[in-house]
């Protein structure tokens, strides 16, 4: 097939992309916080681990995992962020105010579970 | 979940949802060395020396009785000086004998303004 | 260092020599510099970056967006380049979030596990958003401690609270108060407050 030739072929053109360009999670996805209790060093706060909430935002560019970062991993593998809405009711059951308060944090993707 | 367990579980910083006394808006001016140091921790950050989370961690492994009786930059230069023993950067007795040498440098100052 | 009231006081050389920490610090920038790991003019440096970053920078972003429709838009699509345009540099690696405050939701930003802070537009937090009864108790009981800065958020109000924890700052937005019609961007500007950008207050007249 001549060059010609395969640049007419454009109806099915299609560039693929790779595994680590599309977000394991997408905006509206109901995810759970892991419990989980990493030592040493962490960014998941305890109040939010096995809480229900939604991905309200996925954050770009992808980042180092920040557990690895806090022992001097500046370069590596990258994974995302992403900003996850958790209800307070679902935060603190006696939550007394409107049930619709809510509280967003930034959550590194191994941390997120789906539902 | 056990004391001993919880002391290494949840890190001295980790204290969203405790309890606490009322907001008290209080606020003061750096003082000159504060901000050396917050100058400091952002030109290590810059050349990864120390980066921002390795701050962080260094600040939290100080452990709950030292971050909450020092103050806030208190806590950051001891980290500072903890991880760059770690890093081999410096060593403690190198970072000793320097602290001699700047107070005996204010001491002999101090001394001619009198 | 100057010494003061030089001759009232036996405890003189405590007023003049540096504190343990504050030797440390010299110590730790001497040694680094000895090293050529650091420079000093990259300190000096750092310390004007730290001194120019003030709330009037987050105030001119504000009043800005209060303004221009275009500007607003953009600003909640991207802060940082947003604020890029108004020659706001960051100067870290972070990005910035700028949550809008309107007539449904209001929103504001604590950094539970240390302090986080759009330190770029805003300068060094107060000290007590650093302190533990803000991020301890915010996350929990909001409204509480939004009535302990004075604010009262109707129960029709969406409260939303960002914990600021890994690699974005958050701005709040606030709202333009009514009867400003008449004000110019910077009269609109002197109005925004720090508090009202971290979210703890709104901007009054």
């Amino acid at each position: 097939m001549s060059v010609a030739d395969s640049a007419h072929a454009s109806s099915g053109l299609r560039a693929v992309k790779a595994l680590c360009e599309e977000s394991d999670f997408k905006v509206g996805d109901r995810v759970r916080i892991a419990m989980r209790f990493p030592i040493g060093h962490y960014r998941v706060p305890t109040y939010v681990r096995g809480k229900q909430g939604v991905v309200k935002m996925i954050l770009n560019p992808m980042a180092i995992n920040n557990e690895e970062e806090g022992y001097g991993r500046n370069a590596g593998i990258k994974g995302r962020y992403y900003r996850v809405g958790i209800l307070l009711s679902e935060l603190w059951p006696g939550y007394t105010g409107p049930p619709q308060d809510q509280l967003v944090i930034e959550v590194f993707e191994t941390w997120l579970e789906r539902i | 979940m056990n004391h001993s367990e919880d002391l290494l579980k949840r890190l001295p910083n980790d204290i969203g949802g405790l309890p606490s006394d009322r907001v008290q808006q209080t606020d003061h001016e750096l003082l000159p060395w504060e901000k050396r140091c917050h100058a400091l921790a952002d030109v290590l950050d810059f050349h990864k020396i120390i980066n921002t989370e390795e701050k962080r961690r260094g600040v939290e492994s100080l452990g709950s009785e030292m971050m909450s009786n020092l103050t806030y930059y208190e806590r950051w230069i001891a980290a500072f000086s903890l991880i760059l023993f770690e890093k081999q950067i410096l060593t403690p007795d190198e970072l000793a004998q320097k602290m001699a040498e700047v107070e005996a440098r204010y001491a002999h100052d101090s001394h001619k303004d009198s | 260092m100057e010494a003061h009231d030089h001759d009232h006081h036996p405890m003189l050389t405590d007023e003049v020599m540096p504190g343990y920490y504050e030797i440390m610090e010299i110590a730790v920038r001497e040694l680094l510099i000895e090293k050529t790991l650091i420079n000093p003019s990259e300190i000096r440096r750092q310390i004007e970056v730290l001194d120019s970053r003030t709330p009037a920078l987050g105030a001119k972003v504000v009043a800005r967006a209060w303004v221009d429709p275009g500007f607003r838009a953009r600003l909640l699509a991207n802060g940082r380049t947003a604020c890029e345009e108004l020659g706001i540099s960051f100067y870290d690696d972070t990005q910035l979030i700028v949550l809008e405050n309107t007539d449904k939701v209001h929103n504001l930003i604590v950094c539970t596990l240390c302090s986080c802070y759009p330190r770029s537009v805003l300068g060094l937090p107060p000290d007590w958003y650093k302190a533990k009864p803000y991020r301890a108790r915010v996350v929990k009981e909001p409204r509480a401690v939004l009535e302990e800065f004075g604010t009262h958020i109707p129960d029709d109000v969406e409260i939303c609270v960002s914990d600021s924890t890994a690699m974005i700052r958050y701005l709040v937005l606030p709202q333009r108060p009514a009867g400003t019609d008449d004000l110019s961007e910077e009269q609109l500007a002197a109005l925004v407050t720090r508090d009202a950008m971290i979210g703890v207050v709104r901007v009054e007249i």
